[in-house]
């Protein structure tokens, strides 16, 4: 535990750069919104300044990690977190590393503490206000660079759960797909949305506290995603393989996964439905 | 982390060399000429670690044999055929890249 | 020299596996017999040779002075090496004796005693 202290432990710098950038880089960086902006360049003062403190850390330059300020004007700025940060990274500081893809919630790449709460940049509104927004990458999870965090542990349980469609029998039709009535695909709604972000393990203490022996609730929700499949045949196999004290047990129904998710699942509800069926097996 | 001159090793050091003695025991089941090649670059960034970084600074270490472990992981399969390391000039630093 | 030993050892091994065949519990020892046929595990190193191939290897690592090396000597007190040295030369034992020391006993080897040691009391040195 030692380690996440020292790794948390980080200092304040306010290095208020500046955001006086020269006004033709200024529309070519802030495609979308370049014609709002020019709009709003009539009344003038309407700027909206909004600091952003960001999580710095490089092992290039091995010191320890800072909280860094970013101050950005909101009116020439996306309403999304996501858009702040690539405004930072284009006008500001190019150095600032993060993950992002789809800039829609599909991708689940730009998760990240945003003021205490996991959750996707690209979803998560910018607060108005005057107040400061800090950014933090995932809690308890190494940290490579910045806000990109080490994902391998994460994936490596995802692997474990066997996420694929496994059967005992050939398919009803030779070479062709196995059919599932509609209410048994029904089944599957509240876990095949999930996006593998880390957003619910990451806010999990049980997860923080077993990392590595504990599934955590992204995994096991979608343990529960294939063993609530009715194509699937190992059902009976998958549940002994999760009937585990650490691996499924230390759940505790705290529940601030389903607070997490930014897809709106509940992955808490899915543990609970593994547990319940634990019980039937062993009844 | 300083290469240690015959006292007791700390349990950070252990890990440090136990990742020094898993990239050597790697480098033996591949072919002679890659071997060398690997063992002189494994060599040569340990021993650049060990001088420049600060023994205390125990975040960077941490790092360092996380991402360590990673390269050896890579290592170890047979698909890997040896090891290149690379200079970025504008930070000054040697990264091993497998 | 080497030549005789290796035909002693081979000569040796059937009467080996003759006698084991008679209780159960050594069949797997017959079994580790025939599959490292070739290796001195069923007759022990003398200390004499492990001392010397020891000694050999230690001289002959590029930081070394050959002319300081003494069944005694300390690698990092005496010989000036840091621990990585330490590590090279100790996977450089495994290599000359067909072992493989675990991590817990191989931080624990920084003097050529120690080591010839560990050796000496292994039964698979070969």
């Amino acid at each position: 535990m030692a380690t996440t202290l020292i790794r948390r432990a980080m200092s304040m710098t306010s290095r208020v750069s500046s955001s006086t950038v020269a006004p033709a880089l200024r529309l070519v960086v802030t495609r979308p919104y370049a014609s709002e902006a020019e709009a709003e360049k009539g009344d003038a003062a309407t700027t909206n300044m909004k600091t952003f403190q960001i999580y710095r850390w490089n092992p290039d330059n091995p010191s320890k990690p800072q909280l860094q300020d970013y101050k950005i004007d909101l009116k020439e700025c996306g309403p999304m977190v996501l858009d702040a940060l690539i405004k930072i990274k284009n006008e500001i500081d190019p150095s600032l590393t993060f993950r992002r893809s789809c800039r829609e919630g599909i991708c689940g790449s730009c998760a990240m503490n945003i003021n205490g709460c996991n959750g996707l940049a690209c979803l998560t509104k910018i607060e108005s206000g005057s107040s400061e927004t800090t950014i933090t990458p995932l809690p308890h999870m190494f940290v490579i660079k910045d806000l990109v965090v080490d994902m391998t542990n994460f994936y490596n349980q995802y692997k474990s759960i066997e996420p694929w469609l496994k059967r005992k029998n050939p398919p009803p039709t030779a070479g062709k797909e196995i059919p599932q009535s509609k209410k048994d695909r029904a089944k599957l709604d509240g876990m095949y949305e999930c996006i593998l972000c880390a957003c619910c393990s990451t806010s999990c203490p049980s997860y923080w506290w077993n990392p590595e022996s504990y599934l955590g609730p992204a995994a096991l929700l979608h343990a529960n995603r294939w063993i609530s499949d009715s194509r699937d045949e190992y059902t009976k196999e998958r549940l002994e393989a999760i009937n585990d004290e650490f691996k499924l047990y230390r759940c505790h129904t705290i529940l601030n996964c389903a607070r997490a998710c930014p897809k709106g699942l509940n992955p808490g509800k899915q543990i609970t439905h593994i547990k319940q069926l634990q019980l039937l097996g062993s009844a | 982390m300083g290469a240690s001159k015959g006292q007791k090793l700390s349990g950070l050091q252990k890990q440090v060399l136990s990742l020094y003695r898993g990239f050597l025991r790697a480098a033996r089941s591949k072919p002679c000429e890659d071997r060398c090649q690997i063992e002189s670059i494994v060599s040569a960034e340990f021993r650049r670690n060990s001088k420049q970084v600060d023994r205390k600074n125990f975040f960077y270490i941490e790092y360092l044999l996380r991402r360590g472990k990673k390269q050896l992981d890579q290592l170890k399969s047979p698909d890997t055929m040896g090891l290149s390391s690379l200079n970025v000039s504008s930070s000054q630093k040697q990264n091993a890249k497998t | 020299m080497a030549l005789r030993a290796a035909v002693l050892r081979h000569i040796r091994v059937p009467v080996r596996t003759l006698a084991a065949t008679g209780s159960k519990p050594q069949l797997q020892w017959s079994l580790c017999n025939s599959i490292r046929l070739f290796s001195s595990d069923d007759d022990h190193l003398t200390k004499e040779e492990v001392i010397d191939r020891v000694l050999d290897v230690v001289k002959s690592f590029p930081k070394v002075d050959p002319s300081k090396v003494t069944p005694h000597v300390h690698f990092q007190n005496d010989l000036g090496l840091d621990s990585l040295d330490n590590v090279e030369i100790v996977m450089a034992l495994e290599e000359e004796f067909k072992l493989e020391i675990p991590d817990k006993e191989a931080d624990k080897i920084d003097s050529c005693n120690l080591a010839i040691a560990y050796i000496y009391n292994h039964p698979m040195a070969g």
